[in-house]
């Protein structure tokens, strides 16, 4: 074992200094020069306070006098810059001027002039915004609070019941049109208040309930502003400055995070790449390391990388720990993407195309759920939510963690698995179709069914020959559920009219697929005779690694991902089915087993035939599945 | 040292080998031949353990082909062999000779062994700057960092210049008497004949020849007279009956075209010293004589042209005592069964 590390880790060194050799030393070194010399001037400039990232400062020039009480208004707007008044001529060297007019009792006038030109007018705009923003402040600073704000609103935002109405969405109910009412005090809810959960009031003023009244009954994007989660709105002020829930400035850190990935994987692909290109890596395969040992040894070095990477913009950006060990999961499933598309590529320029795909799928998956972290726990599919959370200080559990990172660690290792099936001399240098290759690599895990193979198919070498088939189908399912979760977020704010069939079809399709593809590749590559017979074995086979294997997904409900009704439609075989009899849980327990019985049989009939048999059979089944699905999400609403 | 037994690879629905059945002594040199797809690098695959066998037992020095303790025992050496270029020759070997964890001191020594007999001496020179020729010689002294009992090569000397193939012949030749098995494939039969103690030719995946470069020249080959008249030889009965046989005479006039006009002399190829005898009679009825006979034993192109009834690719023509050969006959050699194949290789078959 520790002879194997060792040869692991020579091989690691090796592409270490073989990734390193790509570059000449010396561009390396100005590279690096550079690089600390534009950090510590950027980094110097923002110490000192001369270095900003504000480019609106200093846009419009405001002629005002001195002793104008809008002297201080003008003075704390960045985009506006004071000129005395006396010396400035409109349009050319004053954009605006302010006249102090005449005092008449507690009136006093003022004349605004601004020249005749769009900045005029947007310095007139502007100059206004720095006047109600300055009275803001007065307003705040002001010891008497009642006296500045006689009605204070607080916000509290809470998740929405659900239902199938029109123009609800995935991520929760309808704009209820209870009006909401202040209940005490001399509050009082301004009319169009949500539904019930927001709307009593409290400490004697009129609370509201701060959602709902955008999106009930028009079926409009619900989307950032609904509520769920923890975020309270702490905003002291007019409307118009309260934000909504949306971590800005938590997710742009969060997403630099991911930014790194993009030229890791280019390194790596090609590295592995290089390897089958003219059958460099041949040598490496007749050497006493197995192809485990060589790809770990390769891909080392990467993973330190990016564990040092991600280490230090954690420690930068003001992450911890945690944002580290959400972040890596991310960094293996983009290696293990990388690896798979470098071993099924052809050339470079497949590979180019490749890890495009990679960084859009994979930094897709990433980053649109996070947006959604202080909104709804689907965002917790994304692991870099939890580097959001992380950077706002909240705490997360370890049923979360493992719910965020879990799906993308097991299936970056079922990635590398699946790259490893064509490490090896007779796939590795043959240039087939990335289709082809996939097949293959899905083939070389199973064994000989029916005549070709191992006899009769109840005899125990028979039942052994099929058990490849169960767990290939068993090894699907954080593919699936990454997808499914994938579809759930990106159908996440469409109406539920629209969303909820698209999503009941689309994960059909996802789990029909996932269920039949390496049967068809097990009977394109002469691994199954190609007999009714062995497709029924074969396809239920499958079906019972997937009902299995699905049974596992129950760890959604840990972080109440079913509480919301897309989690229902997307997991709902796992969640409760409180209020049924026994013998009507036990059926729809065994019901998807059933069900996917027959659809993956009748898929893999079809797959036994040719190509075109599969499509069919496989839209068919498709079909028949997401009509199942249908009557599941009824059964349940 | 190595035992093969009903080998047998497919791809698909093509057989690439084909219950092949050999076996190699201890020091001995093997060679295999035969053209384009004939099954030759499938095998040397198969004993490197790089391919597994669709059917049948592979034996490597006491070791299953896909025991990885096998790849111990075993220097391999690609048809093609291209390196990571931006090594230098000792770091590459360094590199190998670490992965079969062989101590440094003996890396060294080995390496530096290797290098000086191959005559390489820019060792600390980029690989990616160096020619065909010096990387191949790298490639073959990186099969003997680990000091394998046995090596397998495909076509070593392929694509390199006559001064470098003989070099590398020459070095394949001394592994013999260091008491290294060596199996190589060839598509120059020159190089066989020259190293091998035994060969095996194979066509389209079949075994169809095997035994030493003269035991197969005696069986499949044989030995020729031409003999030279200063006059084409006159249409006697004795020389129509001898060289009867022949396809080519069965116009009126054949005998003309079996005798070949060489500047101002004529040359009648026949089998036997009773043809020769007769081919003088014939000269002399046409009122001339004959100034010469020689005697031409078959080379292994010969013997192949025999068995496989076409020509190598490729063949060697610069001397050495293997003569360009100009069509195939029928030959009685064993050949290969009319098992149905298809077209076109898939890729990855020979």
């Amino acid at each position: 074992m520790i002879d194997r590390l060792q040869r692991i880790l020579r091989v690691a060194r090796w592409e270490a200094a073989r990734a390193g050799g790509g570059v000449d030393r010396r561009t390396l070194l100005a590279a690096l020069a550079l690089l600390l010399v534009a950090g510590g001037v950027l980094g110097g400039g923002l110490a000192a306070g001369v270095v900003g990232l504000d480019v609106d400062r200093d846009v419009y020039r405001v002629a005002v006098d001195g002793d104008s009480p809008y002297t201080d208004a003008v003075e704390e707007a960045p985009a506006l810059t004071g000129v005395p008044v006396d010396d400035a001529v409109l349009g050319d060297t004053a954009d605006l001027v302010v006249f102090d007019g005449t005092r008449s009792g507690t009136v006093e006038t003022v004349t605004v002039r601004a020249s005749d030109t769009p900045k005029g007018e947007a310095a007139a705009a502007e100059f206004r915004e720095a006047v109600e923003a300055h009275n803001e402040r007065l307003m705040a600073a002001e010891e008497n609070r009642t006296a500045a704000f006689p009605i204070t609103v607080a916000l509290q935002y809470v998740g929405r019941t659900s239902g199938l109405d029109e123009g609800s969405t995935l991520g929760g109910g309808d704009g209820g049109s209870d009006a909401g009412s202040g209940e005490g005090g001399d509050g009082s809810g301004d009319g169009d208040g949500s539904d019930g959960d927001s709307a009593d009031g409290s400490d004697g003023t009129g609370e509201t309930g701060g959602d709902g009244t955008a999106e009930g009954g028009d079926g409009g994007l619900a989307v950032p502003s609904i509520g769920g989660g923890a975020f309270r709105a702490d905003t002291v002020g007019s409307p118009g400055a309260i934000s909504p829930p949306f971590p800005f400035v938590s997710l742009l850190l969060a997403f630099v995070f991911l930014v790194p990935m993009n030229f890791l994987i280019q390194a790596y692909g090609s590295s592995v790449l290089d390897e089958r290109t003219n059958r460099r890596g041949e040598p490496l395969l007749v050497t006493p390391l197995s192809p485990v040992d060589i790809v770990a040894g390769k891909t080392l070095p990467y993973v330190a990388v990016a564990a040092l990477v991600t280490a230090l913009i954690a420690a930068a950006v003001g992450g911890g720990a945690l944002s580290v060990v959400a972040v890596l999961p991310v960094a293996m499933a983009f290696l293990g993407a990388t690896f798979v598309g470098a071993m099924f590529a052809r050339s470079f320029k497949e590979l180019t195309f490749v890890t495009v795909g990679v960084s859009v799928l994979l930094t897709t998956y990433a980053f649109v759920p996070a947006i959604f972290t202080n909104v709804t726990p689907v965002a917790l599919v994304s692991p870099l939510t939890l580097v959001v959370f992380d950077l706002q200080g909240e705490a997360v559990g370890l049923g979360e963690i493992l719910f965020s990172t879990g799906p993308m660690t097991v299936g970056a290792a079922l990635l590398f698995g699946l790259g490893l099936g064509v490490y090896r001399e007779e796939d590795m240098f043959a240039q087939k179709p990335v289709g082809r290759k996939f097949l293959d690599a899905l083939a070389v895990r199973l064994r000989s069914v029916g005549e070709a193979g191992t006899g009769s198919l109840r005899s125990r070498s028979g039942l052994r020959a099929l058990a490849p088939v169960a767990v290939l189908t068993a090894c699907t399912i954080p593919f699936v559920f990454v997808a499914e979760l994938l579809a759930v977020a990106l159908l996440f704010a469409l109406p539920v009219t629209v969303s909820i069939p698209v999503l009941l079809v689309t994960i059909a399709f996802i789990e029909e697929v996932a269920k039949s593809v390496h049967l068809y590749a097990g009977f394109e590559r002469d691994a199954f005779a190609r007999t009714d017979r062995v497709a029924v074995a074969v396809g239920v086979a499958s079906a019972v690694g997937f009902f299995l294997a699905e049974k596992a997904t129950a760890v959604v409900q840990a972080v109440g991902l079913t509480e919301l009704y897309v989690g229902r439609a997307a997991f709902g075989s796992v969640a409760g089915a409180e209020g049924l009899s026994p013998l009507a849980v036990a059926v729809l327990f065994f019901a998807p087993l059933l069900l996917h019985g027959f659809a993956t049989t009748l898929a893999a009939v079809g797959a036994s035939r040719n190509r075109t048999y599969y499509v069919l059979t496989l839209a068919l089944a498709t079909l028949i599945h997401a009509a199942y699905n249908f009557g599941v999400v009824r059964l349940y609403a | 040292m190595i035992e093969v037994e009903g080998l047998r690879k497919t791809y698909g629905d093509f057989a690439a080998v084909v219950d092949s059945t050999f076996s190699v002594e201890e020091g001995e040199v093997f060679g295999i031949v035969g053209p384009n797809g004939a099954g030759k690098t499938t095998t040397l695959k198969v004993l490197a353990g790089l391919v597994d066998p669709t059917d049948g037992e592979v034996e490597v020095a006491g070791f299953a082909s896909d025991d990885p303790e096998m790849r111990r025992q075993l220097g391999f050496l690609p048809e093609e062999s291209p390196l990571y270029e931006e090594m230098t020759p000792l770091s590459y070997l360094r590199f190998f000779a670490d992965l079969y964890d062989v101590p440094r001191e003996a890396a060294n020594e080995r390496i530096e062994a290797a290098l000086d007999r191959l005559e390489l001496d820019h060792r600390e020179r980029r690989l990616g700057d160096m020619s065909k020729g010096m990387k191949r010689k790298v490639a073959i002294a990186r099969s003997l960092v680990n000091d394998p009992d046995v090596l397998v090569y495909d076509e070593p000397a392929s694509g390199l210049d006559p001064v470098t193939t003989n070099s590398v012949l020459e070095f394949t030749h001394e592994l013999r008497e260091t008491g290294k098995t060596v199996v190589f494939s060839a598509h120059n039969l020159y190089h066989v004949e020259s190293v091998c103690d035994r060969v095996a030719v194979m066509n389209e995946g079949r075994i169809v020849a095997r035994g030493s470069v003269d035991g197969i020249r005696e069986r499949h080959g044989e030995t020729t007279y031409r003999v030279f008249t200063d006059v084409s030889p006159a249409r006697t009965d004795a020389l129509v009956e001898i060289l009867g046989d022949r396809d080519d005479l069965d116009s009126p006039d054949a005998l003309d075209a079996a005798i070949e006009e060489v500047g101002d002399r004529f040359r009648t190829t026949v089998p036997t010293m009773d043809a020769v005898e007769a081919v003088r009679e014939a000269a002399a009825a046409a009122g001339g004589e004959v100034v010469d006979i020689r005697t031409r034993e078959p080379s292994l192109e010969d013997v192949f042209l025999d068995i496989v009834g076409r020509p190598m690719p490729g063949r060697y023509t610069g001397g050495g005592g293997v003569e360009a050969a100009d069509g195939g006959n029928d030959g009685d050699g064993e050949r290969a069964s009319d098992e149905t194949r298809p077209a076109e290789p898939p890729e990855g078959a020979e």
